[in-house]
């Protein structure tokens, strides 16, 4: 269950971020930016192996005590998206959330290359992806 | 490695305290340590235990990361733990060492304490100067002794002694005061009991006396070194040095006790505390139970070599303890036997040291890296030059093939791999939580060294979730203050930002009774870089803020909580006034509303001010300005002493800004401060700020003050981000006075436009009809403080589409300048006359309607074909119901604007030579009144005159009377159209200028023709002097031609060029009146000719023809009976100069009685044809003949 999905620039500042109204969205800021040392150290060492792989998916950065994981995501261009999930959804593997990183790459770059820059069709994107996950 | 599931299935014959040891195996973080094989797990760290260490089941995870259950020991009962016996022992060590390294393993453990009652600070006197003896050469300095002192030890840690020898306490200095010989044996006593408590372990200990003196000084001990007083104990160093060197022989005979266990005899078994119950009644006969006594005892002295500066021979016991216990599957030991390899690797690998400024320090002034690991070598030659000592039935005889495998000790990867394995080895024990703790903690600060910071947060992760027990809130301050230095050390700084507040909230818990909001705030305040916070409002003030915003909120408001609690209401208000400034984009309404009312709480009690705050860490609080509150976008320079600001309120409420006043630098400047009220989100809104420069010279604005929300701030211009100028300088001039106008006209609401900088101070307007004149009269005030001593006025008409006539304003300076000097106070007065005169003309037909009535202005009629006298006449014809269309066209207003500008100077600023300017814009709105729609002349009898017919329009919507110099009032309903005559002389036009003065020189001829025809009409205007006046407004004003006159009709109203002239009896016959003369009497007849024109003209010739008009349409030229001339009725003009006259003369005799007319009739030459008809304007003549009177 995606509960919270941030968007992080490559100078790490927040992009965007999205979660269920029910969870207390400063926790996940610190969440994710206590996990940023990690992903710049993980993007470091990968280096030219991530651009040449095309292994943008970080995997697992953030273990919590409240049954909630963080996945990691950075594309080329370094903008890094994360995926705060449930984790008592063992029925969730691998693939699957490699797969809605995948989606949700793919709509971000629409996004951004919209011109008119309609955001609409990521927040709906976010949605299905959070709803989906659940 | 060997995979989890292996070691759990692994027999655990003989050690039924395993089972009970291993808990929580799902309570741990999933760890992905062994890439994809990890699988996903939840963590709590609140769970205890309770899973069966077999049913892990489908939760499967590294066995290396289990925690060690809770332990009711923390570090304020420590003390009192001490003094009790060791019967109620828990067996677990439960207070970590977060300090520890790697090198420590090689250190021998010396408890410094206190006995009796010592002060504080004479304590650590002595503990200092016994820290400084941190290391010893023994043997010919080839091997190193290094000490590690405490003055707190827990005695439970010391049971692990064996485990791990240098968490063995094996020297105990005690200091104690002791003034007199009486009690003298009571302190010795107590030594006594304080030996006891690490009894079983010390190999030595000391016992500093301070302050007796007397016999039983005299007496030498060894274990007992008396001092008189603190400041007397020179040879303190040289008694632990003393001390260090019989601790060495203990460490050495044991070392050598240990390695030389000859075979027959039996091996014990080293154990941990907990341990110990659970080899009761087991075969200690079996090879198993061998294997491990060997094995532990190895890894022993492998301890006790590295502690002994052997370093390779360590190395060597190390790999041999590791494949005996690997065999035997004793983890816990194979654990330490690993991390031994491991630390003696590091040893030789980082002689600088592992853990920080302490590791540094410990080798400082020795010997350089590769000397100290030279220097470990004696010890493994020692090994080889005495195998014997190593060769035993029960261990490996042949050591040198072991040494030629230990010499190279594990590589810098090694070691991290091994580090892991005795970690997963450790965490299948509950009970040595803070063994697999510190191991985490010490191959964290390896991995720093080596620069493998993911790695290492790998290790400091699952640190994280070991648990050892309830701790105490100081011992979570401490963990999370060490979890967050490591973070830091490793460059994880936003992890170690997270630990470290997390540390900050720890210290004022609300379990804490007193809680530490200083430490918190200080704590905090640490935190800052990590969240890329700093407390300068400049870092921010530089385009769109970039970070976490919601995450550095909330990091200010804790500072401004804890700063409030600390007692210190400015660092609250310094902290509110920059989370107001930074962070205003992210605040919600409601957010912004609840900051600013907790900052008025605060700066009620401490106003907030410019001052920098300086911290005690050294740490400077720049002064926060409210530089967007309110928002400044525009400076607008203005007067001398007034600054004009646009701002705006961002906040969703009413914001008052108290005190707003101007900065500024250079000159001696009073600023007037302005208290505003912004209503809520307004829009720009202007604000002025004033102040009186009391000096001359350039003063600069740099920035403006304010005070809001009770926080004084001092925005200088340069930090704001919406304004690119840096401030503006003006010169302040020595004194001049000031004009204040007022004038009798009323303001305006419609501003000028100035074209060239200029700044109108007042507007004024006023609505005239077109012809009207009105006076405006202008009070000058002088307000200032000096007399007005001179005054220009020039205006400037702004360029408009509409044709002028006249002088639109004139008036006389004259009478003004008469009240000068104007003293302060005085008014003086200025009359200006405006006069508007447009174009009074229809361009278009705007009565087409009015049809021609015949009357013609073109055809040169030679003579009247009327003998009716034309006057001045009305044809009341009212115009069709003007179209209301175009009546709207017409009556359609024009405005004319005018700038006065008043040039004044006067005091000590007029003698250097400064003026000021004063501007009154002039709007005036003109209505139409009259249009004359139609223009035309008609001959009049008289060829010197003609009568002008004009068709005037009043396009008003009141009654109007036309009037003329020369004729009465013609009443005009509004909207109707009449048609007047005017009977005028002729103009000769040429008696005017060709060109007026030098301007013909550049002006072309066609400027010169308009010219002519301006100065032709206002001629005519004058004499015409055709005036309206309505009489319902009691308006009057003048109606002009000059627009309307065109050529055709110009050259009507000209007197033509050549001038004749006709004199009966010397009588001018160009009148309606017959001359008279008398039958049978010659009457005279001159005939004259005047040349008013530019060029001579000739030969005529001219004819008089008598002719009688019979009234009746007949005229009879048949008079040769009645008539008669004398001398010839031709006469012969050859030429006339230019402004020439010439005249010819002759004589008529009338016989019979009669009215007569001559027609003088002119012949020219045909080269003279060219000339036009309007040249010769022909007199008519009647002449009445009278009985003769006798």
């Amino acid at each position: 269950m995606a509960i919270c999905i941030p968007v992080i620039t490559k100078e790490n500042y927040p992009l965007y971020i999205c979660s269920i109204p029910t969870e207390n969205e400063l926790k996940f800021q610190y969440m994710v930016h206590t996990s940023l040392d990690v992903v710049d150290e993980k993007i470091s060492s990968m280096g030219k192996a991530l651009v040449n792989q095309r292994e943008l998916y970080l995997g697992l950065l953030y273990p919590t005590e409240d049954y909630k994981v963080l996945q990691g995501y950075a594309t080329i261009s370094k903008v890094k998206f994360f995926m705060v999930v449930n984790s008592s959804n063992t029925a969730l593997q691998d693939n699957e959330i490699h797969r809605m990183f995948w989606k949700l790459h793919n709509s971000y770059i629409d996004v951004m290359c919209n011109p008119f820059c309609n955001s609409r069709d990521f927040d709906n994107m976010v949605m299905y992806i959070m709803i989906q996950v659940c | 490695m060997v995979p989890a599931g292996d070691l759990d299935r692994a027999p655990h014959r003989g050690k039924p305290a395993q089972a009970g040891a291993r808990t929580s195996r799902a309570s741990r973080a999933l760890r992905s340590w062994r890439g994809s094989q990890a699988a996903r797990a939840t963590v709590t760290q609140h769970e205890k235990g309770g899973h069966d260490p077999g049913g892990h089941g489908g939760c499967r995870r590294d066995p290396q990361w289990a925690s060690a259950g809770p332990s009711p020991l923390s570090f304020t009962e420590e003390v009192k733990f001490e003094l009790r016996a060791l019967k109620d022992w828990d067996f677990k060590m439960s207070v970590p060492d977060y300090m520890q390294c790697a090198e420590d393993h090689q250190t021998l453990l010396v408890v410094v304490q206190p006995v009796g009652i010592v002060s504080e600070e004479n304590f650590f006197r002595i503990y200092k100067r016994i820290c400084s003896v941190s290391q010893i050469s023994v043997r010919d300095s080839q091997r190193v002794l290094y000490i590690r002192y405490r003055h707190h030890y827990p005695p439970e840690n010391n049971e692990w002694g064996d485990f791990q020898t240098h968490r063995k306490v094996v020297g105990l200095i005690t200091i104690t005061d002791c003034f007199s010989a009486k009690d003298w044996p009571q302190t010795f006593e107590k030594f006594h009991v304080q030996k006891e408590i690490y009894g079983s372990t010390l190999y030595d200990s000391r016992l500093f006396v301070f302050g007796l003196q007397g016999e039983i000084v005299e007496q030498p001990r060894t274990d007992v070194a008396f001092y008189p007083n603190y400041e007397d104990c020179q040879t303190v160093e040289k008694r632990i040095e003393d001390f260090i060197e019989s601790l060495f022989i203990v460490l050495e005979s044991k070392r050598l006790d240990r390695a030389t266990d000859k075979s027959g005899d039996k091996i014990p078994l080293l154990c941990v505390p907990f341990e110990k119950k659970d080899f009761v009644g087991l075969d200690t006969d079996s090879r198993h139970y061998k294997k491990r006594c060997q094995g532990r005892m190895r890894k022993h002295v492998g301890d006790l070599c590295l502690q002994a500066g052997m370093l390779q021979d360590s190395l060597v016991h190390y790999h041999m303890s590791v494949e005996l216990l690997r065999s035997v599957n004793d983890f816990l030991w194979l654990g330490a036997a690993l991390e031994g390899l491991c630390s003696a690797s590091v040893i030789y690998h980082y002689p600088g040291g592992t853990g920080g400024k302490s590791g540094a320090r410990r080798f400082q002034g020795s010997t350089l890296p590769a000397e100290a690991a030279n220097r470990h070598r004696p010890g493994a030659q020692e090994v080889l030059i005495d195998p014997g000592a190593l060769t035993t039935n029960g261990i490996n005889p042949d050591t040198s093939t072991e040494i030629g495998r230990a010499k190279n000790c594990l590589s810098p990867e090694d070691i991290i791999d091994k580090y892991k394995e005795a970690i997963s080895y450790y965490s299948k024990y509950k009970n040595a939580g803070v063994i697999e703790l510190e191991a985490c903690i010490k191959a964290v600060r390896v991995l720093a060294i080596q620069k493998r910071s993911m790695e290492a947060s790998e290790f400091l992760q699952n640190a994280v979730y070991i648990n050892l027990r309830q701790l105490s809130e100081e011992e979570k301050i401490q963990r999370y203050s060490i979890l967050s230095e490591l973070y830091e050390l490793i460059g994880f700084h936003r992890k170690s930002a997270f630990f470290k507040r997390v540390a900050a909230m720890q210290c004022v818990a609300p379990s804490i009774a007193e809680p530490g909001w200083r430490a918190c705030y200080k704590l905090l305040l640490e935190t800052l870089p990590g969240y890329s916070l700093s407390l300068d409002p400049k870092d921010f003030s530089r385009g769109t803020h970039r970070g976490w915003a919601a995450v550095q909120m909330r990091l200010l408001h804790e500072l401004v909580y804890a700063s409030r609690r600390m007692g210190n209401p400015a660092l609250s208000v310094r902290h509110l006034s920059f989370l107001l400034q930074t962070m205003l984009d992210f605040l919600s309404d409601q957010e912004k509303k609840d900051v600013t009312q907790s900052l008025e709480n605060y700066t009620s009690k401490c106003p907030g001010t410019m001052e920098p705050i300086a911290l005690p860490g050294g740490l400077t609080l720049p002064p926060v300005p409210f530089t967007k509150l309110p928002i400044v976008f525009q400076w607008v320079q203005g007067d001398v002493c007034e600054v004009q600001l646009m701002v705006y309120n961002p906040m969703p409420f009413e914001l008052r800004v108290e005190n707003m006043g101007l900065l500024t630098s250079g000159v001696e400047f009073e600023s007037l401060p302005a208290a505003l009220s912004l209503p809520a989100e307004s829009g720009l809104y202007p604000v002025t700020l004033v102040g009186v420069p009391r000096t001359t010279g350039t003063i600069a604005v740099n920035g403006y003050h304010t005070t809001v929300f009770g926080v004084f701030s001092d925005c200088l211009l340069d930090n704001l981000p919406g304004i690119k100028t840096s401030g503006s300088t003006v010169e302040v001039i020595p004194a001049l006075p000031r004009l204040q106008i007022s004038t009798s006209l009323p303001r305006s609401a419609h501003s000028l436009q100035p074209s060239s900088g200029d700044e109108i101070s007042t507007n004024v307007s006023v609505q005239l009809y077109n012809g009207e004149s009105q006076q405006l009269i202008i009070k000058l005030e002088n307000i200032g403080m000096e007399p007005l001593e001179k005054l220009e006025v020039t205006s400037k008409v702004l360029t408009t589409k509409e044709k002028l006539y006249g002088d639109f304003l004139s008036w006389k300076l004259e009478e003004t300048l008469a009240q000068f000097p104007l003293q302060p106070g005085k008014v003086a007065t200025f009359t200006i006359n405006i006069k508007v005169k447009l174009d009074f003309s229809c361009q278009e037909n705007l009565l087409q309607d009015l049809s021609d009535d015949g009357i013609s202005v073109s055809g040169f009629p030679l003579s009247s074909p009327f003998r009716q006298v034309v006057r001045p006449r009305v044809e009341g014809k009212p115009v069709n119901p003007p179209d209301s269309n175009k009546a709207g066209d017409y009556s359609h207003v024009k405005t004319l604007e005018a700038i006065l500008n008043f040039k004044y100077s006067g005091g000590p600023g007029h003698t250097e030579g400064y003026y000021r300017n004063l501007s009154l814009g002039l709007h005036v709105e003109v209505e139409p009144s009259v249009f004359f729609t139609r223009v035309s002349t008609l001959p009049a009898t008289s060829t010197r005159q003609c009568h002008l017919l004009l068709d005037v329009f009043n396009s008003t919507e009141h009654e109007l009377t036309v009037s003329t110099r020369s004729s009465e009032a013609l009443i005009l309903h509004a909207g109707e159209c009449q048609r007047m005559a005017i009977q005028v002389d002729k103009f000769n036009f040429e008696s005017f200028p060709e060109s007026p003065g030098e301007k013909g020189q550049f002006a072309n001829p066609k400027q010169l023709e308009e010219e002519r025809r301006e100065a032709r009409g206002l001629e005519i205007h004058s004499k015409l002097g055709i005036c309206w006046r309505i009489p319902s407004l009691k308006r009057s004003g003048e109606a002009s031609v000059e627009g309307l006159l065109n050529q055709l009709v110009l050259e009507h109203l000209q007197l033509a060029p050549l001038q004749w002239d006709v004199l009966v009896d010397g009588q001018p016959c160009d009148r309606e009146v017959a001359a008279a003369c008398q039958v049978g009497d010659p009457v005279c007849l001159e005939v004259r000719l005047t040349n008013r024109s530019p060029r001579s003209v000739g030969p005529f010739a001219l004819t008089v023809v008598p002719f009688q008009d019979h009234q009746n349409g007949v005229h009879n030229y048949d008079l040769h009976d009645t008539i008669s001339f004398v001398g010839s009725s031709t006469f012969y003009l050859d030429a006339v100069q230019p402004s020439g006259q010439s005249a010819c003369l002759g004589a008529l005799l009338f016989l019979y009685t009669g009215d007569f007319f001559l027609h003088i009739r002119f012949h020219e030459d045909s080269t003279s044809k060219e000339l036009p008809p309007s040249w010769f304007c022909l007199p008519s003549v009647h002449v009445r003949a009278l009985e003769a009177q006798a």
